[in-house]
């Protein structure tokens, strides 16, 4: 191990070497920041790139696109309440009131910060369990997949201010994860004769239509500028630095942050959506003074972040292990592998562990070097929030609407992100959670599938849920989940009744 | 002077060309339609093609286009339907792109009507086990009583190989339960490994790695010749009618393409497939070679469809 780790970190201490880290870096921050585009498209568009490349260049540029997309997607989270990826979603939250209040910095420091933080414990994380990964990846079957779901689910509702609205949001994003080819029943659902929805309603076009689009109709009905704090009035632009010490004032919601993220990161199919939401809503929970959650608290961007690059790390131990993928990128890197020569599989890591180590080492770097991308850029990336909307709409809404049709060249995507952004706009109207209906839809067919493979394995005996070791702990994570808050406030109520 | 000369040489040698029945001019673009997104196995193949058969056909530019949707048949419609000139072309899989047909679905093409340019990949499947699993023959197998099966969803070419093998070893009649529905075939095999089931299937090319590793056994494979030490194929454990048994990749246009240029794709095809370089290359990035001329792909698609139609009964969805 100590041995292939040398030959990585001299390997990548070579100058062209480093040139690729960083166009992969560049590359990836620019597909992040872009909503709609993501490290999976970079990965897509620059997979037959690499053809004449030595098999660790690619490696390399792969790595930066990884360690780097997530960081990209937090900047637009921030500055347009439009997450350039699924997994920045969270972040908009909080991102977005520091924003309006003319903290921008702040924010796009600490979401840097956090990242980088988040991506580093992952890698080390990742290194420390590596031994023990495939043991690991066996724990999680069916039963365990579906109670996960349900955990995603229970806590996507209680996190909610209002439960009702919550619970409304989900039921419809589970509903629209219902539409398309169910290839276990073997049916079409819902799917009205049109070719396009067999695929089922994609996550990016309807995430792009419910950030992206929905936000810029509402600045067309609120008009003005993004920021609501006269830009003479703030003089210069600060907040980066008092971003960076801000996360290091917040240790626990880092390693928390980062340790949700590795772990979700590890559950194939999951993703990083689910792993910002999850470390966003433990924040909340766990903390005491709750009240500036989604006006503007810090540790709301720092959470998401943390644990949106930690999940690179995690997301490497089934692709490690097994050769399963545990993202869209990582899908697309194993194709990556394949193509120079490298088959996925139980294997590789011991076959071509110094290549793999490139890969871990280029993760890291990359986290670190998009970061300070970042924070030297967001003096100039700050100014958009002061351009008048009659400018920003048209150019965010092409931007938006190209990146639809970028992903798969399919015009019925742009339509799709179009339908998206009128419900959008509905949804913000009328103060529904839009993040809930999103990861209802991430989690609605993999909560499906696997109940029914669940229930296929225990001959449909559903007490078989309890037996299982990983399912039954989830199980009580999410009674937890759901007593914590009840406690809380029996707690507090008794509290002032002594008082 | 000369570069007068030179242009009435190149216009003389465009007209002499387009002259001739050979349609596809080294001016030319050839798009061969990935019906799946980057990265996976059919865009592998494409890709480690597509250079060398540039090279075949003179320097006319060959591209790799992805289509993906609804399960390759979006692309797969694409390519049946487009312009018979040559000029597109596409990777498609037997039995998956012959299923849905014989499961009595619309589709928006006919293998047997393709113009068939030749055979790629040829891979057999294995039929595994878990390797701390007790069962450690066929027969082992099917004393099994109550059998679960771990594969991916319907409509996927392992559920169709596990349904017949199981047809043909007459485990249908134990009403084996088919834990299908893994996202794909890594997946179904590390359910297996995990002990979600007893049994799955995957073509060679997939298992080879959990074979190695040591996490999977094997039973049985298909095919005339087992490439496993100690693994029996299904002719010499007694069922020589899961011999055929194979997923294979191949290179085909829209029907109609006219007898020149499906002659010079053909020859091209077969120029790539004998060149030492490539072969090489391919069996670099894992691919299980075994070409097939043209006209010799379009006879076995033919028969191949025959032997998938004879197991329409067992191929219903059994969830």
């Amino acid at each position: 191990m100590l041995d292939s780790f040398v030959t990585a970190t001299l390997y990548l201490a070579d100058g062209v070497t480093l040139m690729y880290l960083m166009l992969g870096v560049l590359v990836g921050l620019l597909f992040g920041i872009i909503p709609g585009l993501g490290g999976a498209t970079a990965i897509a568009l620059l997979l037959p790139l690499t053809f004449g490349m030595e098999p660790e260049q690619a490696i390399t540029l792969m790595g930066g696109i990884m360690g780097s997309s997530a960081i990209g997607g937090s900047v637009t989270a921030i500055l347009l309440n439009a997450p350039g990826t699924a997994p920045n979603a969270a972040t908009c939250f909080d991102g977005y009131p520091l924003t309006r209040q003319g903290k921008a910095g702040l924010a796009i420091g600490a979401a840097a910060t956090a990242s980088s933080l988040g991506g580093i414990v992952g890698v080390v994380v990742l290194v420390a369990i590596l031994p023990m990964a495939k043991s690991l990846v066996l724990l999680f079957g069916p039963p365990a997949f579906f109670m996960l779901a349900v955990l995603g689910l229970v806590s996507l509702t209680i996190s909610n201010n209002n439960m009702l609205r919550g619970l409304i949001a989900a039921a419809l994003g589970l509903f629209i994860g219902f539409v398309g080819y169910d290839d276990m029943g073997g049916t079409l659902r819902f799917t009205a004769g049109i070719d396009y929805l067999w695929d089922g309603i994609k996550l990016v076009p309807a995430l792009i239509g419910l950030f992206a689009i929905a936000e810029m109709i509402r600045l067309m009905v609120e008009g003005g500028a993004i920021s609501k704090v006269d830009r003479n009035e703030l003089g210069e632009v600060k907040g980066v630095g008092a971003g960076f010490k801000a996360v290091f004032k917040h240790p626990r919601t880092v390693l928390s942050g980062s340790f949700i993220g590795t772990l979700v990161g590890i559950v194939p199919g999951v993703g990083g959506t689910v792993a910002s939401f999850l470390s966003y809503s433990f924040t909340v929970q766990s903390s005491r003074d709750s009240s500036q959650f989604g006006k503007g608290d810090i540790r709301g961007v720092i959470a998401p972040e943390a644990a949106n690059n930690a999940k690179d790390g995690g997301s490497l131990i089934p692709t490690l292990a097994f050769g399963i993928p545990g993202s869209a990128e990582m899908a697309l890197f194993l194709g990556v592998l394949v193509l120079h020569g490298m088959q996925p599989g139980p294997l590789l890591l011991i076959e071509r562990e110094w290549s793999l180590l490139v890969l871990i080492i280029a993760l890291l770097l990359a986290t670190i070097a998009s970061a300070c991308v970042i924070a030297v850029a967001t003096k100039y990336l700050i100014k958009i929030t002061f351009i008048d909307s009659s400018i920003l709409i048209p150019t965010v809404l092409s931007v938006a609407l190209v990146g639809a049709y970028a992903l798969e060249g399919s015009l019925g995507d742009v339509i799709m992100a179009a339908v998206f952004g009128v419900i959008g706009y509905v949804m913000i109207r009328l103060d529904y959670p839009r993040i809930t209906l999103v990861i209802a839809i991430v989690l609605g067919g993999m909560m499906e599938r696997n109940f029914i493979q669940s229930m296929l394995m225990f001959r449909s005996d559903w007490t078989g849920f309890f037996r299982d070791t990983t399912s039954l702990v989830i199980f009580m994570i999410i009674v937890m989940a759901l007593a914590l808050p009840v406690l809380g406030r029996i707690r507090r109520r008794v509290r002032n009744a002594n008082a | 002077m000369k570069i007068k000369t030179a242009l009435l040489s190149a216009v003389a040698g465009i007209a002499l060309m387009s002259g001739a029945q050979a349609d596809v001019d080294p001016s030319d673009t050839v798009s061969i339609v990935v019906p799946y997104g980057p990265g996976g196995g059919f865009d592998r193949a494409v890709r480690g093609f597509a250079p060398y058969f540039s090279e075949a056909l003179g320097g006319a530019n060959v591209i790799t286009e992805n289509i993906p949707g609804a399960g390759g048949q979006r692309g797969s419609t694409e390519v049946s339907r487009s312009e018979p000139d040559g000029l597109t072309l596409g990777i498609f899989n037997l039995p998956g792109f012959a299923l849905p047909a014989i499961l009595g679905e619309e589709v928006g093409y006919d293998l047997r009507e393709l113009s068939w340019i030749g055979r790629l990949e040829s891979d057999d499947y294995v039929l595994i086990v878990a390797a701390d699993s007790d069962i450690q023959t066929l027969d082992d197998l099917i004393a099994v009583d109550d059998l679960i099966i771990t594969s991916t969803g319907y409509g996927s070419t392992v559920l169709a190989a596990l349904q017949i093998t199981a047809s043909e070893l007459g485990l249908a009649e134990k009403d084996p339960i088919y834990l299908s529905g893994y996202g794909g075939t890594t997946d179904a095999i590390v359910g297996l490994i995990r002990g979600d089931g007893q049994v799955s299937m995957a073509p060679v090319s997939s298992v080879t790695p959990y074979l190695e590793s040591g996490d999977v056994r094997a039973l049985a494979m298909s095919g005339n010749q087992s490439l496993f030490e100690g693994v029996p194929t299904f002719a010499e454990a007694g069922y020589p009618g899961l011999t055929p048994l194979n997923l294979q990749r191949s290179i085909a246009g829209p029907p109609g393409i006219d007898d020149a240029t499906l002659a010079q794709l053909r020859s091209a095809f077969m120029d790539v497939v004998q060149n030492e370089e490539y072969l090489e290359y391919a069996r670099s990035i894992g691919m299980n070679m075994s070409p097939m001329n043209g006209a010799d792909t379009a006879a076995d698609i033919s028969s191949s469809f025959e032997f998938y139609e004879r197991f329409t009964t067992s191929l219903q969805n059994p969830n």
